[in-house]
């Protein structure tokens, strides 16, 4: 998200055609163009997708619904720049982005961003169900982020939780407490939210208390 | 966690649930997980409760509460505070409240009036709703004020709630009762607000030994610096009241002339009042023997004979009657002391007094005995024990003519009678001597029970204790108190706390005969509320009062 911000702040550039705020100007076509990303691999439990734009992912944390009949709802927990060659990786050049996107943009064009989502639910006729979705996301399904109404109506109640704490692949506290940020963004700040969340979290963590009140704290901070 | 409010018919006028059953047993009580978002410090011990069981509701009474962890961790590093989010996800799920509750009644659900609460001989299963009690819970167990058959006497209120704590006065007044707190919990309050339930209702006539003359007419109200007056028997009641005094000028300096003035001669005194004497007085074993030869041979004229004795000729009398020289001195030079009362007389000249008091109680007349400034427990132990002796003789006659002829007309009224500082002729050894010892153990069968008021029961005679049918009490903080107020009533263990957790004014625990189950009660303010609800004459207009003064009046005299 903050990546998207400073992206957009940039002022044209003689080259500025290369960048994607300018690209999406042109083609005019903001609706089709409002996703983040499109599926490149994908599995009932996590999926790949490839950022539309470079370093344009969607943050760390942040609910994705990826269109479908029945649309699949993630949070990324993972985002990635890589180069397009498997072989080849991009050189230190000594300079910065604006030198570099001036005098060599065709760099840029040999990176691609990518992310990985968890999924966590779908939406079965427009209601959530925190149950993972009968069929994956198909590949080259676009990706969305979900608006705040969405992440409330899905984050109502708790079991979302339970399937963040049970991921083994990423480091599942982090995760937590970008996702927690971010839900709690949605529901307003509401102080009674993060204390009903953080009563589930005490249960589902158990024994251990240092664990939640680290988590706990640095949500609330 | 308890969310739901139950299904559409369980679900009328309760209170909010405060929490669920968690575990407990039949004998040991049960425990309720408290609802994180009510508060502990809420649950109060005394506090009245509802348990929605499957089948039945229990009524119960809260009793202990404590404070809980999942883990150690918590409490070694306890959040800070600041840390309000954390001390609020914790409450509740790592760090919880246990509240402890008794069940004391329970009830079937959707039961009919008549199939009223029962004993407790169930518990409710797992995760059953608690819930508060509200003003028809508590309306179903005590009843209310204002039956028809004037069976019910709203005593106060339950903690925190706004509504009637009834005591059942046919069941008061057919045993014996106690009246029990340290010095300064309302004690005199307590009995005040009993003997208005009885007098008003006219459930029992009422015999009053008022060792501080607290009953007949005004009393001071402690509060706080100031002290104000609230109004007597007497004044409540009007005719139905007599003020008997040992000591008419201090009664009189209290603004009300005695309707008769007590008087006592030598005569009508026996050795078995003196017996029960034995402490105050300091007198031997021995001594009572001695006292028991002048009786074999002057007979009633003993105390007489014996105290118109000089010192000098005690002894040679000893030798005459073939007593122990040294004892008969001593029990000489003790009882002259009661020479020294001013209502002790050589004879009495309008009647006795002890006839003058039965008269009354046959007219239903309540009869409050002052004893103005004659407040030595010589003379109260002296004088109470005459009367009630005497009292006790005419009743077993009253009662046994009632059982020989079986004549509603014969049946004699029920009479209580109320004694201060019950413990100095109720302790192990005057109970045995004095005859409220018997009164408190076997009149309940010829119409007389006590009203014992004490601020230190373990001094009473278990055997008395066990005797007694309800218990008032205020606040006491003596171990040895606690556990003899408890005595003899089953399923106390949580009561103990509550006992020593009430409020020093106002408040009081109630249990036995007369209640359902025990509960602690906020005591009705005796007030101008009170007043008028117990028909105090005073404030009436002039008409009416005078209309109700007749009325009363043929009621108790007859028409002419």
């Amino acid at each position: 998200m903050t990546r998207v911000e400073n992206v957009k702040e940039r002022k044209p550039s003689p080259l500025s055609r290369f960048m994607p705020d300018e690209m999406a100007k042109r083609d005019g076509a903001g609706a089709e163009r409002t996703y983040v990303g499109e599926v490149v691999e994908s599995s009932t439990t996590e999926l790949i997708a490839e950022a539309r734009e470079l370093h344009g992912g969607p943050s760390f944390g942040e609910f994705i619904r990826i269109e479908a009949d029945l649309p699949v709802l993630g949070i990324i927990f993972n985002v990635f720049t890589h180069s397009i060659e498997p072989n080849r990786r991009p050189t230190a050049y000594g300079k910065t982005e604006e030198e570099l996107r001036l005098e060599q943009p065709q760099i840029f064009e040999l990176l691609r961003t990518e992310f990985q989502a968890l999924i966590i639910g779908y939406l079965d006729g427009g209601a959530p169900v925190q149950i993972l979705p009968p069929q994956p996301a198909r590949i080259h399904s676009f990706v969305h982020l979900c608006t705040d109404e969405e992440v409330r109506a899905f984050t109502g109640n708790d079991d979302y939780l339970r399937r963040i704490l049970n991921t083994s692949k990423v480091p599942t506290d982090e995760l937590l407490i970008a996702v927690l940020r971010h839900t709690l963004r949605a529901h307003k700040h509401s102080r009674d939210y993060l204390v009903r969340m953080g009563k589930e979290l005490s249960r589902l963590m158990g024994d251990d208390y240092d664990r939640l009140s680290s988590v706990i704290r640095r949500v609330a901070n | 966690m308890a969310k739901s409010k139950g299904d559409g018919a369980t679900a009328k006028t309760r209170g909010e649930a405060i929490g669920v059953i968690t575990k407990g047993s039949l004998v040991e009580g049960l425990e309720m997980k408290l609802d994180s978002a009510q508060n502990v410090e809420d649950m109060k011990a005394g506090k009245f409760v509802v348990i929605e069981g499957d089948k039945n509701d229990f009524f119960s009474m809260v009793t202990d509460m404590r404070l809980d962890a999942k883990n150690q961790e918590v409490l070694l590093h306890p959040p800070g505070r600041e840390d309000d989010i954390l001390r609020k996800v914790l409450a509740g799920t790592s760090t919880y409240n246990i509240v402890s509750l008794r069940p004391m009644l329970m009830m079937p659900k959707g039961a009919v009036d008549d199939d009223g609460p029962r004993p407790v001989k169930a518990i409710p299963s797992h995760f059953s709703e608690v819930q508060e009690a509200m003003e028809h819970d508590v309306a179903k167990i005590f009843g209310k004020e204002g039956d028809p058959e004037g069976r019910y006497f709203s005593i106060g209120n339950p903690l925190d709630m706004d509504t009637q704590v009834c005591l059942d006065m046919i069941r008061f007044a057919e045993r014996s009762n106690g009246i029990f707190g340290k010095t300064g919990t309302g004690k005199s309050f307590l009995t005040r607000l009993a003997l208005c339930g009885l007098i008003h209702y006219d459930k029992a006539v009422n015999l009053i030994f008022d060792m501080h003359n607290e009953y007949g007419f005004k009393a001071m109200k402690e509060n706080g610096s100031s002290s104000t007056f609230v109004k007597g028997l007497k004044q409540l009641f009007g005719e139905r009241v007599a003020i008997f005094s040992l000591d008419p000028q201090s009664t009189r300096a209290r603004g009300v002339q005695a309707d008769h003035e007590v008087y006592i001669s030598y005569d009508q005194i026996t050795v078995e009042d003196i017996a029960p004497l034995q402490d105050e007085l300091r007198l031997n074993p021995t001594a009572v023997e001695s006292a028991y030869l002048v009786y074999a041979i002057y007979k009633e004229r003993w105390l007489r004979t014996l105290l118109a004795l000089e010192g000098p000729d005690v002894e040679e009398f000893a030798r005459e009657i073939g007593a122990h020289a040294g004892s008969l001195v001593a029990l000489h030079r003790k009882l002259k002391r009661l020479e020294n009362f001013p209502f002790m007389v050589s004879k009495v000249t309008d009647g006795d007094v002890v006839d003058r008091i039965m008269e009354y109680l046959d007219k239903g007349i309540n009869v409050v005995l002052e004893f103005g400034q004659q407040t030595s427990m010589l003379c109260y132990l002296l004088v109470a024990n005459i009367i009630a002796r005497r009292i006790h003789e005419m009743y077993v006659k009253k009662s046994e003519r009632f059982y020989a002829t079986q004549r509603t007309e014969d049946q004699p009224r029920q009479l209580m009678i109320t004694i201060e500082e019950a413990h100095k002729f109720l302790n192990p050894t005057a109970a045995k001597q004095t005859i409220f010892g018997t009164i408190a153990r076997e009149m309940r069968k010829y119409y007389v029970s006590l009203l014992v008021v004490d601020q230190r029961p373990s001094s009473i005679d278990d055997e008395v204790l066990s005797q007694i049918g309800t218990r008032i009490t205020a606040l006491l903080n003596d171990e040895k108190d606690i556990q003899a107020v408890l005595t003899g009533v089953s399923g106390t263990e949580g009561l103990r706390s509550v006992l020593a957790s009430l409020d020093s004014k106002q408040q009081a625990l109630i249990l036995g005969h007369a209640v359902p189950m025990p509960v602690v009660v906020k005591t009705r303010d005796y007030d101008t509320q009170f007043y008028k609800d117990m028909g105090c004459l005073d404030d009436l207009p002039e008409a009416e009062r005078k209309a109700k003064i007749d009325k009363g009046t043929v009621a108790l005299y007859g028409d002419n």
